[in-house]
């Protein structure tokens, strides 16, 4: 179907971008990959007034190395991040998991920070953004800001993002050789969104679970942190019954969506399978 | 899907009961509703939602089908579609009221069934939306109810502050309730809703006369079209007939249909003249529509619940009202006229034919012609 109408603007800068956008206010939205927006736009389910074209702004695109962490350009496609240096080094979940985003197509358009800008929680990024303890770098009106990736999802497809501003990057942490990590995502197809997906970082020390971190995807309106079963993990042995002992916490507090997918109980029990195998695979178990 | 609420407010349940069925004070509850009419049970409304890039709006009714004070159970039941695209949204509202001395425990139910582009977009979309809107809703309610409890007595407070606007509405103040003039005054510029008595609900002819053509808001180029003909007031354009004004150069069926609406929302109506099929709806709408003097009169109508007017939300929302007739003409407006849309480009289409026929006869009748010359 062919879009509502709207206006179009392709800045050759970030200032001018967020100034356009400021200026467009509620009703302008800013396009990167539109691999999201453009399902959107042409189902009409969405009008945007203006698109704010983010394409020209190749300052957002790259992986920086910044010491002690990477700044991911929001404008980085998938397929970049799959294949960078840098982050198959110091970030390997992130590789792994954009691995899994939909199809070589949509890899190759979509971008990174358009995925998390999207706040879609079925989304794979979102949630291992917020296991990986994320910074979002984030350029306004009113100049830069950044917040922890715990508080940048608010809401279905509800972002920390005013009107008026950007998303400019993601400040990841590097890992050291004593993390692990996996990402498992059950879909019914390959390029499907994941019916539940999870992010686990674990740090081995002496055969034990020193430190586990672990992101849901699409059990809830936000991607969210299996915090009890973090702990319950945390010093556990790294063996595959003590991680699957750990994981039967994963889905507490947790109110995932029922949909033609699957319903909550059966969302429930994936969490708690898929926590327990990449637990496992994270800690080499 | 279902989903269900329970609240407690701090008021007895009468009280509680009354507000529940104020449908002025519940509207503006829901996040994104607006009130267009309200035609004794039956409520006429529009709701927009807006989560992150989506945005869906529907048009639709909603009906009390259920209203037992003894009990404390009332059903709402709404049906809507969207007004950019084809889906439908239903609703039942089953709200139970339970007493528990100073306090009412209000428990909703609510099943919604939506069709449509955003039920396909699938991923359980509406579920998300429709469960957060609910939610901000019953929190709103129970808020306004609490609420209305401080403002003390009947609306009186809560009039007050409505009608802190223009106080020249005397017609609506004798209309009851004096919330009810405090709604007519927020939208009353001279003139145009003067015409509005609350009691009984009928339009005076009269006052309406005298507003300016550029007032009517009618397209600009219909309004150029009377002034040019030295039509200056509502007045002297009720005072012609529906074919004086198609006569006049820029005024069409469409231009004619718009100034129709406007007038009856004065009360006004085009003379009858040379009669005609046509001279329809303006005409019929005074008497049919108890609300017919427009936008500010539609509050105070004599079928509208006693308690209805008393509080300012009304008031703000009253402003939006359309007539129950302006419903109408927009359900009318959603059928394809095929004759108007597709006429001309058949008509194009089919001229070549009708010309090769032509052409054919014509050579067939010349060829006999001569034939019989021989």
């Amino acid at each position: 179907m062919i879009p509502a109408k709207f206006d179009y603007v392709k800045p050759s800068s970030l200032d001018e971008a967020v100034r356009a956008l400021a200026d467009g206010g509620e009703d302008a939205k800013v396009i990167a990959g539109g691999q999201s927006l453009l399902p959107l736009l042409r189902l009409r389910l969405s009008y945007p007034d203006l698109l704010v074209d983010v394409g020209a702004l190749d300052d957002l695109r790259g992986v920086v190395d910044e010491g002690s962490s990477l700044l991911v350009g929001a404008r980085t496609t998938h397929y970049q991040v799959v294949h960078d240096p840098l982050i198959a080094e110091h970030c390997g979940l992130l590789a792994q998991a954009t691995q899994t985003v939909a199809d070589p197509a949509v890899r190759h358009r979509g971008t990174f920070g358009g995925s998390l800008a999207h706040g879609d929680p079925a989304g794979d990024l979102p949630a291992v953004v917020l296991a990986l303890d994320g910074v979002m770098v984030i350029r306004g009106p009113g100049g830069s800001r950044e917040i922890p990736a715990a508080e940048f999802f608010v809401d279905y497809l509800t972002t920390a993002l005013q009107p008026g501003e950007i998303l400019t990057g993601v400040r990841v942490p590097k890992l050291g050789g004593d993390w692990g990590y996996r990402y498992e995502k059950f879909h019914r197809t390959a390029q499907a969104w994941a019916t539940v997906g999870v992010a686990a970082l674990v740090r081995r020390s002496n055969g034990n679970v020193a430190e586990a971190r672990i992101g849901l995807t699409n059990m809830g309106s936000v991607p969210l942190r299996a915090s009890a079963a973090e702990a319950a993990a945390a010093g556990a042995e790294a063996t595959r019954d003590a991680l699957n002992a750990a994981a039967a916490s994963a889905a507490d507090g947790t109110e995932p969506p029922a949909d033609l997918h699957g319903a909550p109980d059966y969302r429930r029990h994936l969490a708690k399978v898929l926590t327990g195998r990449a637990l496992a695979a994270a800690a080499g178990a | 899907m279902e989903l269900e609420h329970s609240f407690t407010v701090p008021v007895p349940k009468n009280r509680a009961w009354d507000v529940l069925l104020d449908v002025e004070r519940v509207a503006p509850c829901m996040p994104g509703a607006t009130l267009d009419s309200v035609d004794g049970d039956e409520i006429h409304g529009r709701i927009k939602v807006k989560v992150g890039p989506i945005n869906m709006m529907y048009a639709g009714t909603a009906r009390f089908i259920e209203k037992d004070a003894e009990a404390g159970v009332v059903t709402l039941e709404a049906s809507g579609k969207e007004t950019r695209g084809a889906g439908t949204a239903s609703a039942s509202v089953h709200s139970v009221l339970e007493d528990r001395g100073a306090e009412t425990h209000v428990r909703v139910k609510t099943t919604l069934n939506v069709t449509g582009k955003p039920a396909q977009f699938g991923r359980g979309v509406m579920n998300e939306v429709s469960g957060k809107l609910l939610n901000i809703f019953a929190a709103n309610l129970a808020a306004t109810i609490a609420r209305d409890e401080g403002a003390g007595g009947e609306g009186g407070a809560a009039a007050g502050g409505a009608a802190g606007t223009e106080g020249s509405s005397a017609e609506g103040a004798a209309g009851g309730s004096a919330a009810a003039g405090g709604a007519a005054a927020q939208t009353a510029t001279a003139g145009t809703a003067a015409t509005a008595n609350g009691v009984a609900g009928h339009a005076a002819a009269a006052p309406g006369t005298g507003t300016p053509v550029e007032e009517l808001k009618l397209p600009p180029r219909a309004t150029a079209s009377l002034q040019r003909e030295g039509l200056r007031t509502a007045g002297q354009v009720a005072a012609k007939t529906e074919d004086e004004l198609l006569a006049i150069d820029g005024i069409g069926p469409a231009s004619l249909v718009d100034i129709k609406d406007k007038l009856g929302e004065l009360g006004l109506a085009l003379t009858a003249g040379t009669g005609g099929p046509a001279a329809g709806p303006a005409q019929a709408a005074p008497a049919a529509t108890p609300a017919s003097a427009g936008p500010a009169a539609a509050a105070p109508t004599g079928s509208a619940p006693a308690g209805m007017a008393a509080s300012a939300a009304p008031a703000a929302s009253a402003a939006h009202q359309a007539t129950p007739r302006e419903a109408a003409h927009q359900l009318e407006d959603d059928a394809l006229n095929l004759l108007k849309v597709a006429g001309l480009p058949v008509l194009k289409r089919a001229a070549p034919v009708l010309l090769a026929v032509a052409a054919a006869l014509l050579i067939g009748l010349t060829r006999r012609a001569r034939r019989r010359k021989r």
